[in-house]
């Protein structure tokens, strides 16, 4: 029996694995059309097995031990206690790590188990496996580690002048960006300081996974992963195997947004396996889960923007620091996309940027949805707000008169060769009606700021409108190689699609669907699950798999229906051009020609495999100049803010966006993900951050960290999708998930600002500042 | 270990399994006992579920008074026939989470949980509630809420919370929360008014800013003197006025959060950081509205 016979999904006693089936009823079908994602109906109704949900026959529950301090030297790890309880059957610790002893993206800085050091708060330090998850949390508990408690490093600005937190040193990155004349002032000048807090993915699945041992010594791991080949390539390091002896099986994403690119519980499941012979499972609970994974990048920016008298900008100034946490993680893309977009989608004709990525000991920071694109547009939009303040004029009117269009440059020296529809979207969205005022609808339609039955009084409620801009890049930055494999297979009027590509909740296994049923016109296509078997696809973010995964899978897809045609073709003397498919048909362009796509098959099988690479980019150099993107998406959203003056809360009425999409390829999960990212973006700017004193978590929860609610989701209009095809994209489609959360801090803040006159430079936004006195 | 769950039908039943098992815990609507167990904080030896007592899920009229059950979930009291006699009391129980745990979550819960942020409490407090206490042996004892929340009174051991005694003033009540969202959470400070036109008097708690409901006293007796009693409610009239109800706001504030007093050395005094100036603008203004809503 193979290892993954063992393995099953619990609920429902249904399939182990979600597979695509398609609805037996006609069912919207092809690029264009709002097909349904084929989990959609398990999501909803509670029955889709998550990586939680895994069980395995005989297996062991693992239990990972955390660091109490944010900064301590270990000096002795007694793990004694722990393997002499009834039921413990395996403990590790630093010791026990076979192979390379740390590891990370990019920069390989992170210990599997914390070694000599432990440097942020919940690092990993020894793990367990035992019979019963009660056991091994007891037995967690029992590991006698002695700490010599150290000061943690827990302000960015002093991790310049402290003791190194790791040999690299605390600087992880520093990058500066010299554009046009450093010696440029304008007529008018504006300074301000912005914060941005540590907003956390906080994915309600929390990280689990199931790791079974394999008869050749390697292991093989069930789990959440977004970027299952980097995983297994990570773990078989660690674990001290060849990378062809671990296999990773992608199971029970429960939607992510490359939170999950970091390892969590890959690593001590793997050793654990091995270790033990058995089945390991580790669910992370909640706090564990807010401990483990990465945030985003608590962010202090300066910013001096110069403009001339009417308006135009002339110089943007800007020290951009982030808060790393201990480990680099994707630190060095986050500087970059801050450092490379930190004046925005304005044409600036001279910048002076300096940004940094230092170590502390904070929870560590990494990709989030938008990673520095957020922070800076923040920074920059509160910057638009008080330049148009010290001008008097309208702060919309002076976006519009600032904003790029495509052929301008970014101030790293790349021209924007994509479509740049700001403008346009600014005035969409500045001339969509606004919502009614209060006083024109129904007292009880009427949700003040602290909800219903809240404390909220009509008299002290002051209304805002505010508008912003912003841009986020598409694809890995700066040299990335980023290249997805994709095969397709037709087999009578089925066709199957092989691709690495984890669902993440982006579409592309819906996506993919749309894309054979266009190219090949066969309605029934199933997505085969991921492992690492297949070619690398690559990790789940910035819209990769929108537009590489689904740009191989198109390759393939043509490359299987030239295949098909070309004996037809080649039968009846005309080119496979001239020869169409629908609903499984193929019809010549004179209609002469008719036959089903079961026919032209003859009972074969055709297969197709093909690759999608985009163009390459280049790494910024030392002065911040390098065509360092493939390709960048654009959103204007206008917020309508409700502030209660005296409490100092905060409602967000309505949001409206037009966004910069290239091509609508699936209306209804365009749209769905929109307003995800709007919503994210109401708790970026209102209530999402992650509270630490001194280094120390608090209040890791869902009672501490507060999401938004349904009563927190303002009114959320698509006022447009401005639909101007990328022509170097597959299908001119841009990904369109992260930019309206980038936006949204940044409007609602500007809204804030007009129903208050009060600076809002810090985001979550207090109460405290919004209160006026 | 032996794990036991008893489900008594009595109050006398459930003070006897109590008595007789010492280590045994009392469970309600479990919304704060279990997520302890769940965390792995709390491992009762033994459970003792309050849930099939009927005579303390429902409330009754007796001599002036409303006898409410200990185990009257919060969405019990957020219905209107509560409401219309207890309204500050249905406001709170409504304002208290999401449903579900208005579902589960019981009044006898939220008083013996005590946490800072418990809705109700401001409200018993400011009502003078009184505990009815069932001890072994069906003996019934009365202790003031204040009582057990300020810890000058403790339950003894096999001792269960049976009824709380509110009582019926047939006036104005509010109660007012501030939260960081507009979605069910926590309450950064809350307050609750009950005016008592008969001896003309002016009750008032704050809750979430201290361990237990603040009492501003001083601050009530001052404003209950400026109140003209007889436009309470009345269309039109002015029973305060506007800046007597600031200053009222203000007089709670700085009772609940005072400045802090200078070192016996007279040296210099700390000022207060600025959250929690917030919060004592915060509590202004909520006992402002508190007070401004229940004479409107």
């Amino acid at each position: 029996m193979t290892s993954s016979d063992a393995v099953t999904a619990t609920p429902a006693g249904g399939t182990p694995l979600p597979s695509a089936r398609p609805h037996a009823e006609p069912a919207p079908h092809g690029l264009g059309a709002s097909v349904l994602p084929t989990d959609a109906l398990a999501k909803a109704q509670g029955t889709y097995a998550y990586a939680a949900d895994l069980w395995a026959e005989g297996l062991l529950w693992a239990a990972v031990l955390r660091a109490p301090h944010p900064h301590a030297r270990i000096v002795s790890i007694d793990t004694g206690p722990a393997e002499a309880m009834p039921g413990v059957r395996a403990v590790v610790t630093h010791a026990d790590v076979p192979g390379d002893a740390n590891h990370g993206r990019g920069v390989a800085d992170r210990p599997a188990f914390a070694r000599d050091l432990v440097r942020h708060y919940g690092e990993a330090v020894a793990a367990v496996a035992a019979d019963h998850p009660d056991t091994a949390r007891l037995a967690v508990a029992a590991i006698a580690v002695e700490y010599e408690v150290l000061e943690p490093v827990t302000d960015p600005e002093k991790a310049f002048e402290a003791e190194p937190l790791h040999p690299d040193g605390n600087v992880v990155r520093h990058l500066p960006l010299r554009y046009g004349d450093a010696d440029a002032t304008g007529d008018v000048v504006v300074e301000g300081l912005y914060r941005v807090g540590r907003q956390d993915p906080a994915p309600i699945g929390a990280e689990a996974g199931l790791a079974v041992p394999r008869v050749d010594g390697g292991v093989e791991l069930y789990t959440a992963s977004t970027d299952p080949h980097t995983d297994r390539d990570r773990v078989a390091a660690c674990c001290g195997l060849p990378p062809e002896q671990v296999k990773v099986v992608v199971t029970g994403v429960p939607g992510a947004m490359a939170d999950r690119e970091d390892l969590s519980v890959q690593i001590p499941l793997g050793l654990l396996a091995i270790r033990t012979g058995c089945p390991v499972k580790l669910a992370a609970g909640r706090e564990e889960s807010f401990l483990g994974h990465p945030h985003r990048h608590p962010t202090l920016l300066r910013y001096r923007h110069h403009a001339d008298g009417a308006g135009k900008l002339v110089k943007v100034e800007a020290q951009i620091l982030m808060d790393a946490g201990a480990y680099a993680d994707g630190s060095h893309e986050a500087l970059a996309a801050a450092v490379s977009f930190a004046a925005g989608p304005y044409v600036v004709p001279h910048a002076t940027i300096d940004g940094w990525a230092v170590r502390t000991n904070n929870p560590p920071s990494g990709h989030v949805r938008g990673e520095g694109a957020l922070q800076v547009c923040a920074a920059y939009e509160g910057q638009m707000d008080k330049l148009a303040k010290a001008l008097g004029m309208d702060p919309a009117e002076l976006r519009a008169r600032n904003v790029m269009a495509t052929g301008d440059l970014l101030p790293t020296g790349q021209a924007v060769t994509c479509p740049a529809p700001v403008a346009e979207l600014l005035r969409n969205v500045r001339e969509a009606p606004l919502p009614a005022l209060p006083k024109d609808c129904p007292a009880d339609q009427w949700l003040l700021p602290g909800g219903p039955e809240g404390a909220g009084e009509p008299g002290a409620v002051r209304r805002g409108v505010g508008h912003a801009v912003g841009m986020v890049h598409l694809l890995g930055a700066e040299g990335t190689d980023e290249v997805a494999t994709a095969t397709v297979k037709v087999d009578g009027a089925v066709a199957t699609v092989l691709c690495a590509a984890v669902e993440t909740g982006q579409g592309f296994t819906t996506l993919a669907r749309q894309v054979v049923q266009e190219v090949l016109g066969v309605d029934e296509v199933h997505v085969a699950p991921v492992d690492t078997d297949q070619p690398p696809a690559g990790p789940g973010a910035r819209g990769r798999h929108t537009w590489v995964s689904a740009g191989a899978v198109e390759r393939a897809a043509k490359m299987v229906r030239t295949q098909l045609l070309q004996p037809l073709a080649a039968n009846f003397g005309m080119s496979t051009e001239l020869l169409s498919i629908a609903d499984g048909k193929i019809t010549s362009y004179d209609g002469v020609l008719s036959t089903t796509v079961a026919e032209a098959l003859e009972g074969k099988e055709l297969w197709a495999t093909a690759q999608c690479r985009p163009h390459p980019t280049e790494p910024l150099d030392d002065t911040g100049q390098g065509d360092a993107f493939v390709g960048l998406a654009f959103a204007a959203v206008r917020a309508v803010v409700d502030v209660d003056v005296e409490l100092g809360s905060v409602r967000v009425v309505e949001l409206a966006i037009a966004q910069d999409v290239g091509r609508v390829l699936n209306p209804a999960q365009c749209r769905a993900r929109i307003e995800a990212g709007l919503t994210q973006g109401v708790g970026a700017a209102l209530t999402e951050h992650l509270r630490v004193a001194r280094g120390v978590v608090r209040h890791p929860d869902f009672t501490g960290y507060a999401l938004p609610t349904a009563l927190d989701a303002p009114d959320l209009r698509i006022v447009e999708l401005v639909e101007e095809r990328d022509v170097v994209a597959p299908f001119g489609a841009k990904s369109v998930s992260a930019v309206p959360l980038v936006v949204t801090p940044a409007a609602i803040a500007s809204a804030v600002r007009a129903a208050t006159g009060r600076p809002i430079g810090r985001l979550p936004i207090r109460p405290s500042a919004v209160v006026t006195e | 270990m032996t794990r036991s769950v008893t489900l008594p039908t009595t109050l006398d039943e459930a003070v006897a399994a109590l008595t007789a098992m010492p280590a045994a815990v009392p469970v309600a609507g479990g919304t704060d006992l279990m997520v302890d167990v769940n965390a792995g904080r709390l491992r009762p030896a033994a459970l003792v579920g309050l849930g099939r007592i009927s005579e303390i899920r429902s409330w009754e009229y007796q001599d002036g008074h409303g006898l409410l059950g200990a185990g009257l979930t919060h969405a019990r009291m957020g219905r209107p026939d509560f409401a219309a006699l207890f309204p500050a009391l249905a406001a709170a129980a409504r304002a208290a989470g999401p449903p579900q745990t208005r579902n589960a979550g019981t009044l006898g819960g939220n008083i013996v949980s005590a946490a800072p942020t418990g809705d109700t409490l401001p409200v018993l407090a400011a009502l003078e509630a009184v505990l009815v206490v069932a001890g072994p042996g069906g003996a019934r004892r009365e202790t003031p809420v204040s009582h057990l929340l300020s810890g000058r009174e403790l339950l003894n051991p096999g001792e269960v919370v049976g009824h709380i005694r509110v009582p019926l003033l047939h006036a104005p009540q509010t109660f007012l929360k501030a939260t960081g969202r507009t979605g069910p959470s926590r309450a950064l400070a809350s307050a609750a008014v009950v005016l008592d036109p008969a001896r003309r008097g002016v009750r008032c708690a704050v809750g979430a800013v201290a361990p237990m409901p603040l009492r501003p006293l001083e601050a009530e007796q001052w404003v209950a003197s400026l109140i003209d009693w007889s436009m309470v409610r009345v269309a039109g009239g002015v029973a305060l006025a506007p800046e007597a109800l600031r200053a009222f706001g203000d007089y709670v504030a700085m009772a609940c959060i005072p400045d802090p007093v200078p070192g016996p050395d007279g040296g210099e005094t700390p000022a207060l950081p600025p959250a929690v100036l917030q919060l004592r603008r915060t509590v202004a203004a909520l006992a402002r509205r508190a007070l401004g809503r229940a004479l409107a």
